[in-house]
């Protein structure tokens, strides 16, 4: 009987020492309430410590505590813990990214020149309602509308929350809306796609009175796109004084210049990289 | 012959209470100066490949952002992450240390180290997509009490973009533990 009792009150002592143990559930949506089951008796103190909050509350140890909905919304790993008057218990949990609703979409460059092989890269990164980056695959719709064309789409599937594309600019220059869409998102913007270097650059010669005004034919590039005004062309004369070179800006689609000629000279075009015809001049 | 062995039990009993404390203010001291060990693989990274200099900036930085944010957390001080994070990362970790100001609560890590791998660098280089696998120890305090104490083995994805001068945190979210 005595051994009975003795074991009684020992169970009874290792029943009361049992401290206050907190269970929540070890995965969680974002932006979804929860119950925090608890364990042990009298009041305590519930923390919640996640990526963009720390909380304190009062509860009663042993009965479910409810979580609101709005306190889960960023995923990452939360710790709950419970401090009762007999010591702190905690479990840890992670809140996963909810359904895939947003993107942030980084398209580089703002203008590129027509014709650019894979020259404007796009970068969709796919996040959730609570800007929680979306790991799992996830099909990402880009889609290219030129000004007065046709629409083109391709899919293309998130990988860690990244999906990507790299596209050749068009032949026509003008303004072109790059977009890529997900759930309810539909990110776009706008690349200005630029006439590219000078292609076919001719000058021609006539006389003004003592001068010779030196002029280019309209410059376009190598798909017929005008060069934009305020391109600069350099001309340059060799004469028997030597060599002289002035840069002009394109003006209304060509570039001229009135050069004083003494004697023989051979006049020769160039912008950028690209160089075009050469005329001898005088005599 | 029992005095002997109690004299050497008191002795070995107050040699490693003399290790631990000397450990905890190692540990302390290191939580707060020393910047964390990050190593960073790059091999699989794509479809940009890292630049030299880029590959040597990334790893000091992302360790300057997690120094940063530990002292910002440790000391409740939203300036603190003003170095290195921008966005909603910036946002959520200054929500965060408000948060603890409001409840009273401070959180200390002592980082041991991260292993970085770059998984994606963007073509145009304006944006890389890193995975971190971290350890740390975190002590949950309030009003300068230990709540919770717990080693982690934690994995992180990070978004980092290129500012004027260093790279900066735009994302950082714990997706899973690992084994150590």
């Amino acid at each position: 009987m005595k051994t009975l009792s003795s074991f009684a009150i020992l169970l009874f002592a290792v029943l009361a020492a049992q401290g206050a143990e907190i269970h929540p559930p070890a995965q969680v949506t974002a932006g979804t309430a929860i119950t925090i089951p608890t364990s042990g008796s009298g009041d305590a103190d519930l923390y919640l410590v996640g990526p963009a909050s720390a909380s304190k509350r009062k509860v009663q140890a042993g009965s479910d505590i409810s979580v609101e909905s709005d306190q889960l919304e960023h995923a990452g790993r939360y710790v709950a813990i419970l401090c009762a008057s007999d010591g702190c218990a905690s479990s840890s949990f992670f809140v996963n990214p909810a359904a895939a609703n947003r993107l942030s979409l980084l398209v580089h460059p703002s203008r590129v020149p027509v014709g650019s092989g894979n020259g404007i890269s796009t970068v969709a990164f796919v996040f959730d309602n609570f800007h929680n980056l979306v790991l799992k695959p996830e099909p990402v719709k880009f889609s290219v509308l030129p000004k007065g064309g046709s629409e083109v789409s391709a899919d293309r599937e998130a990988k860690d929350g990244v999906a990507w594309v790299r596209l050749t600019s068009a032949k026509k220059e003008g303004p072109t809306k790059l977009g890529a869409a997900i759930g309810h998102a539909n990110e776009v913007r706008v690349v200005q796609q630029v006439a590219a270097d000078a292609c076919n650059l001719r000058i021609k010669a006539s006389r003004v009175k003592n001068n010779y005004l030196i002029e280019t034919d309209p410059v376009r590039d190598c798909s017929g796109n005008s060069v934009p005004d305020g391109t600069v062309v350099s001309f340059t004369m060799t004469d028997a004084e030597g060599k002289t070179t002035v840069d002009v800006p394109i003006k209304r689609g060509v570039a001229k210049i009135e050069m004083p000629i003494k004697g023989r000279a051979r006049v020769t075009v160039a912008s950028g990289v690209v160089t075009g015809n050469e005329l001898e001049v005088g005599g | 012959m029992k005095t002997a062995a109690l004299r050497y039990s008191l002795l070995g009993v107050g040699f490693a209470v003399l290790i631990c404390a000397a450990a905890a203010m190692y540990l302390r001291a290191s939580a707060s100066g020393e910047i964390p060990r990050v190593q960073m693989n790059a091999e699989n990274v794509g479809p940009r490949q890292i630049e030299d200099l880029t590959g040597k900036s990334i790893p000091r930085d992302y360790a300057l952002a997690w120094q940063t944010m530990a002292q910002a957390l440790e000391n409740n001080r939203t300036d603190m992450l003003n170095g290195y994070f921008t966005g909603f990362e910036k946002d959520e970790l200054t929500q965060r240390v408000k948060s603890q100001i409001k409840s009273g609560l401070h959180t200390r890590y002592q980082d041991r180290g991260h292993k970085l791998e770059a998984i994606f660098y963007a073509p145009a280089g304006d944006a890389m997509q890193l995975r971190d696998r971290a350890q740390l120890d975190m002590q949950v305090l309030d009003d300068g009490k230990v709540i919770c104490e717990e080693p982690l083995n934690v994995e992180y994805v990070g978004i980092i973009s290129p500012g004027a001068d260093r790279w900066v945190v735009r994302q950082l979210q714990a997706v899973g533990t690992q084994k150590p």
